[in-house]
């Protein structure tokens, strides 16, 4: 234990040492800080003394209060691109040198002589490294606890989530990089790499994401034909003059064409349905960093709480010329609703296997390595 | 000394890199407590592969024997030991003072007995002036005399240390010297690998030189130099006629002075010729007991009978092999 934490202290020591650890500590405290000056009523928003009356968002808007206001932009922007990608950039910056530095002659040495094993000794290395996003993800949430507490005059100390959340999040990433810099020893290498992996893992992720889109919409588009379908049939039984045969055909290849459209909407929609679930496939064996962050936005905004836009629930998705127009407010809800409906096991334990696969690969390939 | 007493005592050790190049073909080799021990060899002959070997930072292709009564490579071993690598990088974030708390914490030392240690070991290296300073303003004689007391901070049984003057000036390099003095003083082991032989000459009580792989001389400097041994005597005169009818004798002439040398190491040997040459009406101006120094000895290690030195680095197999089937 003391060796443990002699390692850990050393690891705080090294983060200390590093001007880039301080430098993105006060940017993160400066993005806060910024929060703080976005002030929202029901005139709408201001950032220090200007209103910005040209938004529409307001107080006003039922159920929309300061408290969610500040939440949406803690979790949309100080989350999902300050802490997501700034601040993991700077911190993969940061650590990815770890590895190669410890393992580099002279350093390993003096290590692997103490009576320590190789593998935890690899693992209590890696868990240092991700040292660097724990400690600004802590004092991140902690200044934006203040200001949603202060400004929103709401105290959520649900915000905590974010800091094991955007841990594990970056975790997945500095597994990767941990597992390069052993095998390459370098950090540049490493470091290029691990951001190469994390683009194609979002090019799935959003691949995924996109054919999700096309998938509801093709559902949506099968919805509307078959209900024009539907309105035709109730049209064709309501013919009262059955020598009418002139409006009888019109209304019979009408619902022809529409029933070979919603065949047609039918098998492309069963084809889509086919990639995707190839799409969740590969994305099953992959960490699923996208959405282990949005489990923030699922377990601190409650959909409810959001303003809800009118919604002109009577207009067919098909109108009486065959169009399709799908319902865009509609399918933006289903695209999120199908996302909050994901298994939290799904997302957290299928990325931590992931996770602890690279790390026991590393440590096996650290444990039998000659320096 | 029986090979159980032994601090090191490995045998038939073998270590192949890559399934073809031979960095150790075979080494036995015994340490003993309390001792002084000098590694030597030409560079790549495997001396820094043994010792990281020893220090389980290299895995042996094969291996019997015992590190401090422990199969080598039992890390709890390591509690005991102390070393200092060759081109060592201590963090230099790190101070000098924290540099030996940090690795006496990794041998599994308290706190409280950490400190007091490097309290002591900064003034034994007089290194306590500049304790509280970053390791980056250090110079390479100030982080070599840091990196001594980090591999001493677990008052360890034996010390290990790979080219423990690298870098120092000559008052730094006796300091270092006294201080290995002191610790064998103290009744620990040294296990010194080094490439200066004059100063492994001045401490160490044992040797082993190491050429491609293989332990090629082991002892203490009197046992590997006895054959070596001569008296020289310089006396007034030419050659005398009766030199050839003493056994081991020859003489080289010199301005009317004549260097008459007798290869034995038993004063007792020469007692008869001085009285001759005396008889002779010769004056003696000289007698001086010789022996081959550790540079002739290491030399006459690395030199083939043809003459040649051997070639640095480890045996390289042609095409494919197994590992570890040297």
């Amino acid at each position: 234990m003391t060796a443990t934490i002699a390692l850990l202290l050393d690891a705080y020591r090294l983060l200390n040492a590093r001007k880039i650890f301080w430098i993105t500590m006060i940017l993160s405290l400066l993005v806060v800080g910024s929060f703080a000056l976005v002030g929202i009523d029901e005139q709408g928003i201001s950032i220090a003394w200007w209103n910005l009356e040209l938004f529409e968002i307001n107080t006003g808007i039922a159920g929309f209060t300061q408290a969610v206001f500040y939440k949406l932009i803690f979790v949309n922007f100080g989350i999902n691109i300050w802490l997501s990608w700034v601040a993991t950039i700077l911190g993969l910056i940061t650590t990815a040198s770890i590895f190669p530095e410890f393992l580099g002659a002279g350093s390993i040495d003096v290590v692997l002589s103490k009576p320590i094993s190789r593998l935890r000794l690899y693992v209590v290395k890696y868990i240092t490294g991700l040292l660097f996003v724990f400690l600004q993800v802590t004092a991140f949430t902690l200044a934006s606890f203040l200001v949603i507490g202060l400004r929103g005059g709401s105290w959520e100390p649900g915000l905590f989530i974010a800091i094991p959340l955007v841990t594990l999040f970056f975790s997945y990433l500095f597994a990767i990089c941990a597992l390069l810099g052993v095998i390459t020893r370098s950090t540049i290498a490493s470091l290029l790499l691990t951001v190469l992996i994390w683009f194609g893992i979002w090019i799935v992720q959003s691949a995924e994401g996109t054919l999700m889109m096309f998938q509801l919409m093709l559902d949506q588009r099968v919805e509307g034909y078959q209900q024009a379908a539907d309105r035709i049939e109730e049209r064709l039984a309501k013919v009262e003059d059955p020598d009418d045969t002139e409006r009888w055909a019109f209304l019979h290849e009408s619902l022809e064409k529409r029933k070979e459209t919603l065949a047609d909407a039918t098998s492309s929609a069963a084809s889509l349905d086919a990639w995707h679930t190839g799409l969740i496939g590969v994305m099953t064996v992959l960490p699923k960093t996208g959405e282990t962050i949005q489990l923030l936005e699922r377990w601190t905004i409650d959909l409810a709480e959001l303003p809800q836009n009118e919604n002109d629930t009577t207009r067919p998705l098909v109108n009486d010329e065959g169009d399709f127009r799908p319902d865009e407010q509609r399918l933006a809800e289903d695209i999120q609703q199908a996302k909050r409906d994901r298994s939290v096991w799904w997302i957290l334990g299928t990325s931590v296997i992931f996770e602890l696969v690279l790390v026991l690969i590393g440590g096996w390939l650290f444990w039998r390595r000659d320096f | 000394m029986n090979s159980t007493d032994s601090i090191i005592d490995v045998r038939n050790v073998h270590k192949t890199f890559k399934k073809r190049v031979k960095a150790l073909r075979g080494v036995d080799m015994q340490v003993h407590p309390g001792e002084i021990f000098g590694l030597l060899g030409p560079n790549g002959a495997g001396k820094s592969t043994l010792v990281k070997i020893l220090m389980t930072v290299v895995r042996p292709s094969a291996i019997s024997g015992t590190f401090l009564g422990k199969p080598v490579g039992t890390k709890s071993a390591l509690r005991e030991v102390g070393y200092l690598p060759e081109h060592h990088n201590f963090p230099n974030y790190l101070t000098g003072r924290q540099v030996i708390e940090f690795s006496g914490a990794l041998s599994g030392m308290l706190k409280r007995q950490r400190r007091a240690n490097a309290n002591r070991l900064l003034d034994r290296v007089g290194m306590t002036r500049w304790a509280s300073s970053r390791l980056k303003t250090y110079s390479k004689g100030m982080l070599q005399r840091v990196g001594l007391a980090q591999a001493m901070v677990n008052d360890p049984r034996i010390v290990v240390l790979d080219e423990p003057t690298d870098g120092v000036d000559p008052v730094g390099r006796r300091e270092i010297r006294d201080l290995l003095l002191e610790l064998r003083g103290e009744g620990r082991t040294i296990f010194l690998n080094s490439h200066l032989l004059s100063e492994l000459e001045m401490v160490c009580d044992r040797v082993a030189i190491m050429v491609q792989g293989q332990v090629s001389m082991q002892g203490t400097i009197e046992e590997l130099t006895c054959d070596s041994r001569r008296f020289e005597i310089d006396c007034s005169g030419a050659e005398p006629e009766w030199l050839g009818t003493i056994e081991k004798a020859t003489a080289e002439v010199d301005d009317e002075r004549c260097c008459i040398r007798v290869r034995t190491d038993d004063v007792e040997d020469i007692q008869p010729l001085l009285d001759r040459l005396r008889s002779d009406g010769r004056t003696i101006t000289r007698v001086h007991a010789m022996r081959e120094s550790l540079e002739d000895l290491f030399m006459r290690a690395v030199t083939e009978d043809d003459g040649t030195v051997a070639s640095p680095g480890g045996v390289v197999e042609r095409g494919r092999g197994k590992e570890g089937d040297a």
